[in-house]
């Protein structure tokens, strides 16, 4: 083939054979000749312009037939969904160039966005907690850039699930629809969705989920060997020994391959409190308990003090916020005629640092002491044993064999006691209910309670529901309608139930005591970003303002009132509820998962040679591998050089034949 | 053999036109017959030119009688003298007249015929020749209409062929024709060693010239392509050429510079010159072009 050019170049000087025509005169065409050799030479690469020409498309055709190319990222299809992962774990600064990998990943995207031909669309969806639909399917490629310039990272968890469900719902349109006669037609063409999956891997997979017309791609952004310490937990909580000092847990977690030693310092309200020097070996976790002393109030924050030597690359998890509440101890009223089950399951160690328990006998419900204390907010539990006030007090109850002196649940309640119910269901994610197993409980006489508008069910049995909760303005009424102790025929006291023979009994008094005795509840629990928060708030406000961390105030309907949702947690720290001007509560928003924390890559040895790959995604049935991080894509160079070839043959024929030089 | 033209050289819409025309001259020449044109000399005409003394000698047919019983002098009434003109046509004839369509030949004889008959109407003398003739060879001399057929047939058999220099051609010319009048020279003058020393013939030999060069159309506006050997029809000499724009535009600037050097040594030298296209009409040539220039009215 290296052969032709030289050969076109013989055949040009070997064949010029010039046709000959006879003119009237060569005397003019003497003059114009003898003028243009004055620039011969321009004159001779003017002439040898068709060769040049003839050199050059044989050149372009073997190039074409050598059919070169280069690797690189190409785009095959017509639609294209990028997904990008921007969960915590995508902060971490473990790329080439020392950027995020959310900025990585934009930035990879955006090269593909470049690659668009004028057919192809594509759309951008974020996903972190939430997914979020950046841009919808288009082919300007001016909007898809903007879009992607507006992601920004957030403090989530991963949840590729809702992202999957998004494309799915933009890739798979409606498929079919009926007409009057009841004939089915497709309404869309089927169309193949290229969906690009740019995330770290730090999350499990998704099951029962089809992509149909999905062709995934997963493209893993980060490293094997990233390194990160992230603190995993700080809790406050009493002393064990003594429950007047409060104490600060700390966890730390190191996720590289060498043990480090880490000193975490802990500050009360901006001002260091303590510092402690921790070893954490690799891969493991580490811990510490600050004891913060009596009476603290404010915000704790916990930040690792990151040694030199070690290259920690995600800095969210490096900082950790609680919130150190009053400690007004929680005051619940017990009034019961006598019952030493219920009695001795209050009155636990445990039980004890939720509440402090009172005991009245059902006596002093008629006193003027009693009426006025529940009608002031006194208590903030009032367990009526085998008894019942003549007005409902302010408090939330739970009601034990009894129903509340109200209409409402007096409606839904059958007068008849049926005998020996069996529980057949529970409501297990109810924090009353949570880790109990009751379907060994035996009870023998109980009432049917069916709780009013707005209430659930929370135990039912095979006669009806015999445990029910429902809301009574910002109280909440709980009815076990069932004795626990009752009289028998006799009159004497006997057992209606084994129950206070079980593990769940005095579990459940635990839960009861945690649910409703007021504001220790909210800070046992931990709060991530992205999640609604839920608080109980004591005010009647209709609205609350709550300040960011940033310090950004936003105003907040609540629904019920005393009882505050709130959605805007994607910052992590302390958030601060505002009621007309004073501090209404605090609570702070961790990352605290050690998925996110891990920021390596997950890997997986294949081949004989355990040659470390990118574990790969596992959506519903099919798994999706890995791309190399460079997708290895040949880039074919053969039709545009034929292409080029085809105008360069294109230019000799119009210069042969306007004979148009330059 | 005489090649037999498809057209007639004179269409009769084309002698219709010309029959209102004649030829006129700046100069005034002597001719030899008595015929339309005012002459220098005093003769017989209708037209008075003046007075003179009479003289023993003179015609007494010519006194004023009038003037004798007025002033009883003898006086002579001088008339204006109508003599004849001298029209030559001469056509080049040479192998490279013998190209275009219609050929510049048949073109330079169809407008040699059609002067030739305006100055044949108007009682002129006409003569049509060749350059190739030699210096003995003459051609008839023409007179009055009748005379057509035979200048026609003259014209028809000029045959191209011969090779002769354009100024020794135009030497035996003037050698055969001494007498003064108005030659028409119709050539291309494409000519290797030049048209200057012929005209300047033409000045010496005190002639009404007009020089009228025909080029084809192929010449003004050449239709090449490609890698080409021109040969000369006249002398087989070779030119190489590969057509391209530049290459024409450049032609095209010899071709302006040329026939504007032509323009410019014929006027210096008063002698008149028009530039013909083959696609002209003979008809549109005479009647507008040679009109404008003087050599018909």
């Amino acid at each position: 083939m290296g052969m032709i050019p030289p050969a076109i170049f013989a055949l040009y000087f070997l064949k010029l054979k010039r046709q000959p025509l006879e003119v009237p005169s060569t005397y003019l065409w003497h003059r114009v000749i003898e003028d243009l050799h004055v620039n011969s030479l321009w004159q001779r690469l003017r002439k040898s312009l068709l060769l040049f020409l003839q050199l050059l498309l044989i050149g372009l055709v073997i190039l074409a037939l050598l059919r070169p190319g280069w690797r690189g990222q190409s785009l095959e299809g017509q639609r294209f969904i990028f997904l990008i992962d921007k969960s915590a774990s995508m902060s971490a600064t473990d790329t080439k160039t020392g950027v995020t990998r959310l900025e990585d990943a934009k930035s990879r995207v955006a090269a593909l966005v470049d690659q668009l031909d004028s057919g192809m669309s594509a759309m951008v969806i974020s996903f972190a907690e939430q997914p979020n639909v950046v841009q919808e399917f288009t082919n300007n490629r001016r909007l898809l850039h903007e879009a992607l310039a507006r992601i920004g990272p957030s403090a989530g968890q991963t949840d590729l699930t809702g992202a999957l469900e998004l494309a799915d719902g933009f890739a798979n349109p409606g498929r079919v629809t009926v007409d009057d006669a009841g004939g089915e037609f497709e309404v869309t063409e089927q169309q193949d969705v290229e969906l690009y999956i740019f995330s770290d891997g730090r999350f499990r997979g998704v099951e029962g989920f089809s992509l149909g017309n999905l062709q995934p791609l997963f493209l893993p952004i980060g490293r094997f060997e990233s390194q990160n310490l992230a603190i995993t937990a700080l809790n406050t909580r009493r002393g064990e020994e003594r429950a007047e000092i409060q104490q600060a847990f700390v966890q730390v977690v190191n996720f590289s391959d060498a043990s480090q030693t880490v000193v975490v310092e802990l500050y009360l309200n901006e001002r260091l409190l303590d510092a402690a020097e921790l070893d954490v070996p690799a891969g493991n976790a580490g811990s510490t308990t600050f004891h913060l002393g009596n009476e603290v109030r404010g915000v704790l924050r916990a930040k690792l003090d990151i040694p030199k030597q070690f290259n920690d690359q995600l800095s969210l998890d490096n900082e950790a916020f609680a919130e150190v509440e009053d400690r007004r101890d929680s005051r619940v009223l017990l009034v019961t005629p006598g019952n030493t089950a219920l009695e001795s399951a209050l009155s636990t160690e445990r039980a004890d640092r939720f509440a402090k328990v009172e005991k009245v006998a059902p006596g002093v419900l008629e006193k003027k002491e009693f009426l006025s204390q529940s009608q002031s907010d006194t208590y903030d539990l009032i367990i009526f044993d085998q008894c019942q006030p003549k007005t409902m007090p302010m408090a939330n109850t739970v009601f034990v064999g009894r129903l509340p002196p109200v209409e409402e649940w007096a409606e839904g309640a059958e007068t008849e006691p049926v005998f020996g119910p069996q529980i057949i269901d529970w409501q297990r994610s109810h924090p009353l209910l949570s880790l109990l197993e009751l379907g060994n409980v035996q009870i023998i006489d109980a009432l049917v309670v069916r709780p009013p508008l707005g209430g659930r069910v929370l135990i039912d049995s095979t006669k009806g529901p015999i445990f029910s909760i429902a809301p009574r303005g910002r109280y909440e009424d709980a009815i076990l309608s069932f004795e626990i102790v009752g009289t028998d025929e006799q009159g004497r006291r006997t057992f209606n139930t084994d129950w206070p023979r079980k593990y769940s009994f005095p579990s459940f008094w635990l839960n009861v005591l945690g649910y409703f005795s007021g504001s220790h509840r909210d800070s046992h629990l931990h709060n991530q970003p992205e999640k609604p928060v839920e608080l109980r708030v004591n005010s009647q406000a209709e609205e609350l303002e709550v300040e960011l961390p940033d310090g950004v105030r936003q105003i907040i309907r609540l629904e019920t009132p005393g009882r505050l949702t709130f959605h805007g947690t994607e910052q992590l720290g302390v958030y601060t509820v505002w009621d007309a001007g004073v501090v209404a509560k605090r609570f702070a928003v961790n990352l605290f998962d050690r998925e996110e924390s891990d920021i390596r890559l997950q890997a997986r040895q294949e081949g004989e040679d355990g040659v470390q790959v990118v574990e790969s995604l596992s959506i519903g049935y099919v798994d999706v591998a890995a791309q190399s991080l460079s997708s290895p894509v040949r880039r074919e160079l053969w039709k545009l050089l034929l292409a080029g070839a085809l105008v360069v043959l294109v230019l000799e024929w119009y210069i042969y034949n306007r004979r148009v030089y330059i | 053999m005489a090649k037999i033209s498809e057209n007639p050289l004179l269409s009769p819409e084309l002698l219709a036109q010309l029959e209102r025309l004649e030829l006129v001259t700046r100069k005034v020449f002597r001719g030899r017959m008595k015929g339309e044109r005012r002459s220098k000399r005093k003769g017989q005409s209708v037209e008075f030119a003046d007075f003179r003394n009479y003289v023993p000698g003179d015609d007494l047919r010519l006194l004023d009688w009038n003037l004798y019983a007025r002033l009883e002098k003898l006086i002579i009434k001088l008339f204006l003298e109508e003599e004849d003109l001298h029209f030559y046509a001469l056509i080049d004839s040479s192998m490279s007249m013998d190209f275009g369509s219609p050929t510049k030949l048949e073109y330079a004889k169809q407008l040699a015929a059609a002067l030739g008959f305006v100055g044949l109407i108007r009682a002129d003398r006409v003569r049509i020749e060749t350059l190739a003739q030699g210096p003995a060879e003459r051609s008839p001399i023409l007179r009055g209409r009748h005379s057509m057929w035979r200048m026609l047939q003259h014209v028809e058999a000029i045959q191209p062929g011969e090779s002769i220099s354009l100024a020794e051609g135009v030497k035996n010319f003037c050698l055969r024709n001494a007498g003064r009048g108005v030659v028409v020279f119709i050539s291309d003058l494409m000519d290797k060693e030049g048209y200057e020393t012929a005209l300047k013939y033409f000045v010496s030999h005190q002639v009404d010239c007009f020089v009228i060069q025909v080029l084809s159309q192929e010449e003004q506006e050449p239709e090449v392509k490609g890698d080409l050997k021109l040969v000369d029809c006249e002398d087989q000499d070779v030119a190489e050429i590969t057509a391209s724009a530049p290459l024409l535009n450049r032609y095209q600037q010899t071709l302006n510079s040329f026939v504007k050097g032509a323009q410019d040594f014929c006027s210096r030298r008063g002698i008149h010159y028009l530039l013909a296209n083959n696609q002209l009409p003979v008809e549109e040539l005479v009647a507008n072009h040679l009109r404008r220039r003087g050599l018909v009215r």
